[in-house]
């Protein structure tokens, strides 16, 4: 199986295409459209220009001595029969090494496959840094080729929409201000008809916890808001939740690699853990 | 601060409630929120099974509502709260409802001397901004953020103005978010935005604004500066001018810029950007060195650095001194001009300069109790409950306000007698 999978597939330019079941999303598909060689070249070497004075970027590249040990720690190579295109370190070959040789200089369509490979089949679990001798970080190097690909838009639909959510609202889905605090009150009037005097305090100030839920809970899993009241009421805990933008923990920008919306959202619940001078940040997860 | 001339200043306590039996009476005590002056305070309470309304100084308000919330006094310590009653939510000031009711209302904002009163509103399935019970007359699929100008007469939000449909990642890539003032959109669009603030003389909006993948930018009333950046902060105008200050993240690190042009020296990281009361001086939380936090003036940073935490700057009344938040290995302290002070704490709140600026105190916690800190030395008497502490117009006396054994008192201290 995984020598097919080697055969299988076929020089495209001096490239090797890969032979997969194709992934449809438009975040590929559409967005590959608008690319061209010279944005592409822009974006990775920007990304480049920042990791080149990283050791932690440059070391894998200088210190890997293609053992291949690491493969074995990935679930993407083991679930795939051990098809080698899979291997950690064949991901960074495929990817990061190619972007480098040709210092960005790549087809739209290459960089597709780059896409799909970073977003669709490595989850940057760090599991073959654990298996590697040197513990080179392989999830770290496929992660800033993620940033590269964010930097032109190409990224999975799904994520890409979250992600913009919570650059525009701090909320991983399109959620209103009005909608989360309702959601809260509504919430806690629900409770309330099984504990009484039950409360889910909304601002309030100096209480020990702060509870940041994810987006997912007031929009589509409010049972999971009455179930947190009840366990923090039961348990006697002081707590809340805030009323300002930057109560939502879902961080979907670290995954893709938008990191400027990463630390939006890190800033938002610190902002408000300090204003609200509580003592404790509690994130559902 | 002008109004305080005002209040009462004789030194001694006054026992203005008694909370204990506040306590007893209703079913459910919400957060106490006593008004400036000290002489009042209020909470939301529940005399009867899921019925709320409002307890002032002990007189509980006959109307009952399914949800009263936001409760805050205004300087001249009449009290607003929000409230909801048979599907529809109103504005309260005192017992006198605003006239317009909405399908939700939040983010109640008053100007500093109180004429102001805004709120962000809900018509279904519509979102915008009322002010003083005048109602935007557009309205937008988001209002997110509230700011109100100075002179009270005009409110800006950040809004929505196209639609999107679910998951459309390419639509919000055309820019739908822009500022509204009064109603009125900006006529350009960008992808996000957030943090909007009005000029000194109400005439003027700047806010923080993402134009494409990692580009942001400060737009001052829809017109950007010449960028784009790697990532911006929230923005503030220099006091009796249109200049706009806001932090940029430039490749050689982040700075504070003026109307786009860098102004300060490059650090890791810089925001929460103040001036001084006579708008000579500015100040703002700085990174100098990785993962170290301090305040720098004028872009130079203090040399005493903290590594867990740097909370806004304030400025002495006279311009001349700085002091802030700091929090070093898990503990809190104030820091004035670069100098922590030795006692550290649970939680402190942000610091207060007497009007002759010599003096700092601030609101600190310690095992669960509060007290009252100057310049770093802590008061005998810790509190259950207390609020920031106000300076008598001559800096001789401090107003308390405090809970103590349940009771809530009025005092004022000698500074020297705490
Ligand atoms: S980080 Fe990626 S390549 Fe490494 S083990 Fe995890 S999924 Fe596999
Ligand atoms: S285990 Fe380490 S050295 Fe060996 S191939 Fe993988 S990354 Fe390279």
């Amino acid at each position: 199986m995984a020598e097919a999978s080697v055969k299988e597939s076929t020089k495209t330019e001096d490239w090797v295409k890969l032979n997969r079941k194709p992934v449809a999303d438009p975040g590929f598909d559409e967005t590959v459209k608008n690319l061209t060689t010279e944005k592409i070249e822009k974006a990775v070497n920007a990304v480049l220009n920042i990791g080149k004075n990283g050791a932690r970027f440059m070391a894998p590249l200088e210190t890997c001595i293609h053992c291949a040990l690491c493969s074995n720690a990935c679930h993407w190579y083991l679930s795939h029969d051990k098809d080698p295109t899979y291997a950690p370190v064949a991901k960074v070959k495929m990817t990061l090494w190619e972007l480098i040789k040709r210092k960005g200089k790549v087809s739209p369509e290459f960089m597709k496959q780059v896409a799909r490979i970073v977003f669709c089949e490595c989850n940057l679990c760090r599991r073959c840094s654990m298996y590697c001798p040197f513990g080179l970080d392989i999830a770290f190097q496929l992660g800033m080729v993620r940033r590269m690909c964010f930097i032109l838009g190409l990224v999975p639909q799904n994520i890409l929409d979250q992600t913009h959510s919570l650059s525009a609202t701090l909320t991983q889905l399109w959620i209103t201000q009005g909608d989360w605090i309702d959601t809260m009150q509504w919430q806690e009037e629900e409770v309330r008809g099984e504990i009484k005097n039950v409360r889910i305090p909304i601002d309030k100030e100096g209480a020990e916890v702060m509870w940041c839920p994810l987006g997912t809970e007031p929009k589509v899993a409010t049972y999971h808001i009455a179930r947190t009241a009840k366990i923090m009421n039961v348990a006697g805990i002081d707590w809340t939740v805030a009323a300002q933008d930057g109560w939502d923990s879902a961080n979907m920008g670290m995954f893709i690699r938008d990191m400027e919306t990463m630390q939006r959202v890190v800033r938002g619940i610190y902002d408000n853990a300090m204003r609200l001078k509580i003592k404790r940040i509690v994130l559902t997860e | 601060m002008s109004e305080s001339a005002s209040w009462n200043w004789d030194t001694g306590e006054k026992l203005v409630a008694n909370i204990n039996d506040w306590k007893k009476k209703f079913i459910d005590l919400r957060e106490l929120t006593p008004s400036d002056d000290g002489e009042k305070i209020a909470a939301v309470v529940q005399p009867e099974k899921g019925k709320f309304t409002t307890c002032l100084t002990g007189d509980v308000w006959e109307e009952k509502f399914e949800r009263v919330y936001s409760l805050k006094f205004k300087p001249d310590n009449q009290l607003i709260s929000l409230t909801y009653r048979d599907y529809v939510y109103a504005l309260a000031v005192d017992h006198e409802m605003w006239e317009e009711t909405f399908d939700f209302i939040w983010n109640l904002t008053l100007t500093q001397d109180g004429k102001g009163i805004a709120v962000n509103i809900k018509r279904d399935p519509q979102l915008g901004a009322a002010l003083n019970g005048q109602v935007w007359e557009n309205l937008y699929i988001d209002a997110r953020h509230l700011a109100v100008s100075p002179d009270g007469t005009k409110t800006a939000s950040c809004i929505q103005i196209q639609p999107m449909k679910t998951l459309d990642i390419f639509t919000y890539q055309k820019g739908i978010w822009t500022v509204a003032v009064d109603g009125t959109p900006w006529e350009k669009k960008f992808w996000s935005i957030w943090g909007p603030v009005f000029s000194p003389d109400s005439n003027h909006v700047a806010a923080c604004v993402r134009t494409g993948f990692a580009q942001y930018n400060i737009a001052v009333d829809g017109n950007t500066w010449e960028g784009p950046f790697g990532l911006v902060w929230e923005p503030i105008f220099k006091p009796n001018t249109n200049d706009v200050v806001a932090p940029i993240r430039t490749p050689k690190g982040t700075t504070l810029a003026m109307n786009g042009k860098p102004i300060w020296g490059y650090f890791f990281n810089a925001w929460r950007q103040i001036f001084s009361p006579d708008g000579q001086k500015l100040a703002a939380v700085v990174v100098p060195s990785f993962s170290r936090w301090t305040i720098a003036v004028d872009g130079t940073p203090w040399s005493t650095t903290f590594s867990d935490a740097v909370l806004s700057p304030v400025f002495s009344l006279n311009s001349k001194r700085v002091a802030a938040v700091v929090k070093d290995s898990k503990r809190w302290a104030v820091a004035v001009d670069g100098n922590p002070w030795t006692e550290k704490f649970d939680n402190v709140w942000d610091p207060i300069f007497s009007p002759d600026s010599n003096t700092v105190v601030a609101k600190a916690e310690r095992n669960g109790k509060f007290y009252i800190v100057v310049d770093g030395k802590v008061s005998k008497k810790g509190y259950e409950s207390l609020w920031n502490p106000v300076f008598s117009p001559d800096g001789k006396n401090l107003l308390l306000r405090c809970v103590d054994n349940g009771k809530y008192y009025r005092k004022v201290i000698p500074i020297n007698e705490l």
